[in-house]
């Protein structure tokens, strides 16, 4: 069988071309590039009008606490109070959902799954539509105890189906059909409560789901920063586990010296805590979890070392394309984000499905 | 550097499945695990791969108790390649050999790993399907990606769980032979569960019948492969014949059932 290889072998490595090699550097270089474009763009595109150098300027002045000019006062607050937190929002909750979507995918060795698959967008969306029943708050994300009720519920949530699940050993099926059980107990009962809700909570709790993230605070940015700062070096230290998970299965992952249901647990608490803070701060933006990983997945494959960084990067820039579409196609009207995804997300995820190699 | 199994018992929740196996297997032999369906050879292999905990009993390599190694320890002494792995989405052929080095490497791989890795894909003859995705490969070859990647791993005791159940004739005789060759070469322990005693007649150098979660029969050829042995532990009449060419086993009909090949094709 070795000679075959003669050719292949000669002058080094199996490996091919060099320009192969430079090929993945290459693609997350500009995966990086594209997200601050895309973010820029993010920023410039709405009713008011915005330059590059305004943004520039207004970034310098709020950077370094500088006092703000008062011709450019107007221009500061658009961008900094609203534009900023609005795209960063997007952007990094984009980022956390794909992520998340792609660890689940992996550990869970289902291309079906997304973020929501444990339950946790209906667990969180039963905590918002409670609280706001209780309180008759209205609009998503706005009241610091619907964001709170949404995190405690889609977090008590998680830990029911991993609670439950550690008693088969987190096996991957277990996990799914529990959040399947899950989502269904809290759909039915969110169902429950807009029954006997009043016009304006049934409103509200019906636009919370549509997913927005037209209320950004620059809080919600600073929480999603630090817990993608803090989880992605984890996550690539982690990475040649979940590919030994992902990729042979728990039993020989085991046997390759993975502590598997150890490295399932903390990562997949990882991936629904990221889920659960972005669905508290701005709905329920379903798609960009599954859609995400899978474009990552056929640009640069299944390895996870390349691919957590470029899925969060895809669904980054995801999210604040389908936020900008919102923005300018019914313009001043603004479309909620969580539908533009679908609506641009679907083709494009359905074209990349069919011309993938393989498919039957 | 033998391979000990000192009262081994191995069981599910109530079921045992495994029960007080004694084996010692000296480097540089190749052991057939044969038996029935469901006899406990997969949950031996398991066992001694560190998937499944025994339920008493130990396994020791070279005079360590591999249960005292730490996981990436034990992964370097012993690998294992099952019966099938599960759809590999999104990786070529050389990424998927390099999971062998999984127990090696920290965050990236080393010049070694790649080595070992370039190593197992010529043995296996897939160096020119080194960039090609698992997905794209036929079954057969797909096999041929686990071994290597046991091979990559580089470890003492290989454990293979009918690893040529996907190939065809060709390649099964091609895989066997490489893990002869390999297990004689370097004085390894290999262990592989087999269901063709034919093919494990001519490359396997010992033989233990698992039977009902015991070993029944153990031995060399001449001991192992008696027709009252292996008619004992699958139920069925068999003659064992025995020529230049080694021992093959050939089932024995019933009175008046035709073989097949004396049916003339319609």
């Amino acid at each position: 069988m070795a000679s075959s290889d003669a050719a292949a072998v000669a002058g080094g490595r199996l490996s091919g071309p060099n320009w192969r090699r430079l090929r993945i550097p290459l693609v997350l270089t500009i995966a990086g590039l594209a997200s601050l474009g895309i973010m820029a763009a993010g920023t410039l595109v709405g009713t008011s009008g915005v330059s590059l150098a305004g943004i520039g300027r207004a970034i310098l002045i709020g950077v370094s606490g500088a006092e703000i000019p008062a011709d450019f006062a107007k221009e500061y607050r658009i961008v900094w109070n609203l534009r900023f937190p609005r795209v960063l929002l997007g952007f990094l909750g984009g980022a956390s959902l794909s992520l998340a979507g792609v660890l689940m995918q992996g550990l869970l060795r289902n291309p079906l799954v997304s973020p929501f698959t444990l339950g946790v967008s209906p667990a969180a969306a039963f905590g918002a539509a409670l609280v706001i029943i209780m309180t008759q708050a209205s609009g998503a994300g706005t009241g610091g105890l619907e964001v709170a009720a949404a995190l405690v519920s889609a977090l008590g949530c998680a830990a029911l189906v991993l609670g439950f699940g550690s008693f088969r050993r987190l096996s991957p099926t277990t996990l799914i059909l529990l959040g399947i059980a899950l989502t269904q107990l809290f759909e039915a009962l969110t169902s429950g409560l807009q029954y006997f809700a009043s016009e304006d909570a049934l409103s509200a709790i019906v636009r919370w789901t549509f997913g927005s993230v037209n209320d950004a605070q620059w809080y919600q940015v600073q929480v999603l920063f630090a817990l993608l700062v803090l989880s992605l070096p984890y996550l690539l230290l982690k990475a040649k586990d979940i590919n030994a998970i992902a990729f042979t299965g728990d039993d020989v992952a085991t046997s390759l010296g993975v502590n598997v249901p150890r490295v399932r647990i903390v990562i997949i608490a990882i991936s629904v805590v990221l889920t659960a803070v972005v669905v508290s701060f701005s709905g329920v933006i379903g798609f960009v979890g599954l859609v995400g990983p899978h474009i990552a997945r056929l640009i640069i494959g299944g390895n996870h070392r390349y691919l957590i960084p470029l899925a969060t990067l895809t669904g980054g820039c995801l999210l604040v394309t389908a936020d900008m579409v919102g923005r300018i196609v019914l313009a001043p009207v603004v479309v909620p984000v969580g539908i533009v995804i679908a609506l641009i997300g679907v083709p494009i995820f359905i074209n990349l499905v069919l011309s993938r190699r393989g498919a039957t | 550097m033998s391979l000990v199994l000192d009262d081994l018992s191995v069981g599910y929740g109530r079921r045992t499945v495994l029960q007080n196996v004694d084996l010692v297997v000296e480097p540089g032999t190749v052991l057939a695990l044969l038996g029935e369906n469901g006899a406990g050879k997969s949950s031996l292999i398991k066992a001694i791969a560190g998937v499944v905990r025994p339920r008493t009993g130990s396994i020791a390599y070279a005079g360590t108790d591999l249960s005292r190694l730490d996981r990436r320890l034990r992964a370097r002494v012993v690998s294992y390649v099952p019966q099938r792995g599960p759809d590999v989405y999104g990786l070529n052929v050389r990424e998927a050999v390099l999971l062998g080095r999984n127990p090696y490497f920290g965050i990236s791989p080393t010049r070694a790993d790649h080595d070992a890795v370039d190593g197992a894909l010529r043995r296996l003859g897939l160096g020119d399907l080194a960039e090609r995705q698992v997905m794209d490969l036929s079954g057969g070859q797909a096999q041929r990606v686990l071994i290597a990647r046991a091979l990559a791993q580089q470890s003492d005791v290989l454990l293979l769980d009918e690893p040529t159940s996907a190939l065809d004739l060709r390649y099964q005789v091609d895989v066997l032979r490489l893990i002869r060759d390999l297990t004689h070469e370097h004085r390894k322990v290999s262990l592989i569960a087999i269901h063709d005693l034919n093919l494990a007649a001519r490359f396997c150098d010992a033989f233990v019948f698992v039977h009902q979660g015991r070993v029944s029969h153990r031995g060399g050829i001449e001991t192992a492969y008696t027709a009252e042995a292996i008619s004992e532990v699958y139920g069925l009449d068999v003659a064992v014949d025995i020529s230049p060419d080694g021992y093959s086993v050939r089932p024995l009909l019933h009175p008046g059932e035709r073989s097949l090949q004396h049916r003339t094709p319609s």
